[in-house]
């Protein structure tokens, strides 16, 4: 009798019962969307603003002061302390290795380069420059055995080159473009250069075939820019390097993770490098590359930090908002649908049925269009999420679970929230006024 | 049937404030969904264009993103080249909180602590800046307010852990002949670019290395969308002719393309919230409206004019919309003030335009939401008494 009298209200009048549906399903909709794409965009903007570049850097820990302007080191080859590059391959073993997007070694000198002049052996054109050898797309053979492509394209996105990078084991190189007009160099062009060795007297230059013009916005638009194996013969450092950029992917640092973890308990220690922090990724590194002082560059990472933070909130605050409006919409949709429904109420009561018996019974009514809206609802919503999603990040969430149970819940609170109101008074109701029409 | 236009236009509000009035109950939902649907419109409304001129001020926590240097010269291939400091007063001040500009004087001298006769080289900048956010001297914990009569310095960490000093001692810094001698008044935490560097006075600097009147650096802070920023960098290179000025591309690029992206999330968020709120509304409008078919078919059967009782309905659809969209639209823009605290720490500015256009919106849902009552005119009165369909 009870499924009947359910089964009875909605095939009567479909219209109506569509209609409530209709509103349920639409503030449902806006619900999972909002709910869809907030859950993702803090990783996807995560991964965006790794086009900021690096945000770790190693250097030896026994250096000497790096004589730094302008992001060009005037150090001689033969001061400060070097690092070597076969501990590289370990730095994809820590316990967010996949955090790790990329990093590049560099090997950096300012030495000298020369220009010949067609036919003639001896430099039309001679200065100093910076000398930079570093990865360009470099295979590195992790201990597992498996392959990780990276190189500068992933520590500083931003550069960019006209014409092609170096290919590793040839005698290629990059100029910058600054330098390129200054000395008059082209793509296809030879250059020597030529770390002094105070040792020799007679200073052998190296050549090397320009593949592409770097602009870079920064000092490296004056520099040349080698393959790392190169240039470490280049400059008698072999297998070393003086600086590394990492780029990893973390979340944003809050108090705890701020903490110095010297003096973390150890469930706390545990906790926080189990969290991506960039402090504690940097830790991570510092424990598998011995004798290296890794910072994290604070500019960017803190940056990036503040702003993800301020992103997330918004979200979500944009995201309750509207969950908000969907429910109030909601529910009044379903008060209205029940308030309509005196009459029946009344007549029910007058053939004897309890208020118990009436609520229970409209109650079920709105959970089945709860149920039936909320399912659609979230289907509209999931491919409104893919649809946004799509188009500023080339690529969609993922449809949850969470969000489907989320919604589905909402969408009952709401609805049995929405009538309870028109419920209760109803359930005060005599039943002789209303059968009379008063 | 003649009556005057007058006897008629009271006629109609009469009908109107009995169908308002009516079920107080029904009366509130309605005002309650529409009020909820003019306050999430207005709310993101406003919060939409507050938050992306926000973002902008938000992305300055990466410090500078336009550089000045000094043009090098086709012959040139030495690096030391510097600009004359007049360029940096030429720099118009930036008109929004968060930027600032800074000038630079580098130069590669060497330090030695008072206790140790070994001095070591290190590259010593001259500063001054100006700014609300003091980009550069941010990471240095100040400690105490350098005395006027001994000029400050500020040293970065790894000289500081080099030399094994801390604030308030006193250092020696040489460069060629000249010599200035100099109290920390702070170091910088780990992680900084001036981690290797002495930081003292410009005036200071340019005593020191003889360079008076000189720079080799201008950075500046300039907030605003990838736009403004490229139009900013337009006006300052007509400004400074003789020097190179560049966006730093690390950050104009990534920003541009963050920015983009968030602006992209937040206005499809708005786009789509806005959109399913309003057939939202309407359907929860229309359910109500179809409630009227008695009052409908009374009305006929008593003699009104189909598009009378029309109009009827549809006044009364226009003021419910008014009312919950002047209701609504109020909770909303506080809302959205209160949002834009909750996340930027400052109230969003409300917005006057937002206001009109929210009430607008809401009454054409409204109206929109009561229009299938048009179907309610090919009903036969008499069927409707019946109690049919």
């Amino acid at each position: 009798m009870f499924l009947r009298l359910v089964a009875d209200s909605i095939t009567r009048r479909p219209r109506r019962k569509l209609l409530t549906a209709a509103a349920l399903s639409l503030g449902m909709a806006v619900a999972t969307a909002a709910l869809g794409v907030s859950l993702d965009v803090g990783d996807r903007l995560a991964r965006e603003f790794r086009s900021l570049g690096a945000n770790l850097q190693v250097t030896p820990q026994a250096d000497s002061l790096p004589l730094e302007i302008g992001g060009v080191d005037y150090r001689p080859v033969n001061a400060g302390a070097y690092l070597p590059e076969a501990d590289l391959p370990k730095l994809k073993t820590i316990f967010w290795h996949n955090n790790i997007v990329g990093f590049a070694p560099m090997l950096e000198v300012t030495a000298d380069f020369g220009v010949r002049g067609g036919q003639s052996t001896s430099f039309v054109t001679r200065g100093q420059t910076h000398l930079v050898g570093t990865w360009s797309a470099h295979r590195v053979v992790l201990p597992d055995g498996s392959d990780f492509v990276t190189g500068v394209e992933k520590t500083n996105p931003w550069w960019s080159v006209d014409g092609r990078w170096f290919a590793e084991n040839t005698n290629e190189c990059v100029v910058g473009v600054k330098l390129a007009s200054r000395a008059n160099l082209h793509l296809g062009d030879q250059l020597y250069v030529n770390v002094p060795d105070p040792a020799k007297m007679v200073q052998l230059f190296a050549p090397c075939i320009i593949s592409g013009l770097l602009s870079t916005s920064g000092p490296e638009d004056e520099a040349v820019l080698l393959p790392l194996a190169r240039f470490q013969e280049i400059a008698r450092k072999p297998r070393q390097y003086r600086k590394l950029y990492v780029s990893a992917l973390t979340k944003p640092e809050d108090d705890f993770g701020r903490r110095n973890p010297s003096t973390m308990n150890a469930a706390d220690l545990e906790r926080w490098m189990c969290t991506p922090y960039i402090s504690s990724i940097a830790y991570q590194i510092k424990e598998v590359l011995p004798g290296a002082d890794v910072r994290v560059i604070r500019r960017v990472a803190e940056g990036e930090g503040q702003i993800l933070t301020r992103v997330r909130t918004l979200l979500w605050l944009v995201t309750i908002a509207s969950l908000l409006a969907a429910a109030l919409a909601v529910g009044a949709s379903s008060a209205a649908s029940v308030m309509e429904r005196r009459m029946e109420i009344g007549l029910m009561k007058a053939l004897g049925a309890g208020s118990g018996a009436v609520g229970f019974l409209l109650a079920a009514e709105q959970l089945l269009l709860a149920f039936v809206g909320g399912g659609v609802g979230y289907s509209i919503g999931i491919v409104l999420a893919r649809i946004v999603g799509q188009k500023i990040f080339g690529a969609a969430p993922e449809p949850s679970l969470l969000i489907l149970v989320v919604v589905l819940g909402l969408a009952a609170g709401v609805t049995l929230l929405g009538s309870a109101i028109p419920l209760r008074r109803a359930s005060r109701y005599e039943p002789a006024p209303i059968l009379r029409g008063e | 049937m003649p009556a005057t236009p007058m006897s008629n236009r009271a006629m109609f509000w009469r009908i109107i404030r009995r169908l308002l009035g009516a079920n107080r109950g029904r009366l509130f939902v309605i005002l309650l969904a529409l009020g909820a649907g003019a306050a999430v419109t207005a709310a993101l409304l406003n919060l939409q264009v507050d938050a992306k001129r926000r973002l902008t001020t938000e992305f300055r926590a990466f410090g500078a993103n336009v550089a000045i240097t000094p043009r090098v010269a086709i012959d040139s291939t030495s690096q030391a080249e510097t600009l004359p400091d007049s360029d940096y007063d030429k720099v118009p001040t930036v008109p929004i909180t968060a930027g600032g500009k800074s000038a630079f004087l580098f130069s590669i001298g060497q330090v030695r602590s008072y206790g140790s006769p070994h001095p070591i080289p290190v590259v010593i900048a001259g500063l001054r800046e100006e700014g609300v956010t003091s980009a550069v001297l941010a990471p240095f914990q100040e400690v105490g307010q350098a005395s006027r009569s001994e000029p400050y310095c500020f040293v970065g960490n790894k000289v500081a852990a080099q030399l094994r000093v801390h604030a308030k001692d006193r250092l020696f810094l040489l460069e060629k002949n000249s010599e200035l001698t100099c109290r920390i008044s702070a170091v910088e935490t780990p992680g900084g670019e001036n981690d290797s560097n002495v930081i003292v006075g410009l005036d200071a600097a340019q005593r020191l290395t003889g360079l008076r009147g000189r720079i080799s650096l201008i950075r500046v802070s300039f907030p605003g969308t990838p736009l403004q920023v490229n139009d900013f960098i337009e006006l300052l290179s007509r400004l400074l002719p003789d020097a190179d000025v560049h966006g730093i591309r690390q950050f104009t690029e990534g920003e541009a393309k963050i920015y983009n992206q968030i602006s992209g999330v937040l206005t499809a968020t708005v786009v789509v919230v806005l959109l399913l709120t309003g057939l939202c509304v309407m359907a929860a409008m229309t359910n109500v409206a179809m409630e009227r078919r008695n009052d409908v078919g009374l009305m006929k059967a008593i003699g009104g004019a189909t598009r009378r009782v029309l109009r009827l309905f549809l006044a009364e659809a226009a003021l419910l919309g008014l009312a919950g969209g002047v209701l609504g639209a109020a909770a909303g823009i506080l809302l959205s003030m209160w949002l834009g605290k909750a996340v930027f720490g400052v109230a969003a500015q409300p917005r006057l335009i937002v206001y009109p256009v929210a009430v607008g919106l809401t009454m054409l849902v409204a109206i929109a939401g009561a229009l299938p009552l048009r179907v309610l005119a090919n009903i036969r009165p008499a069927s409707v008494f019946r109690g049919e369909a």
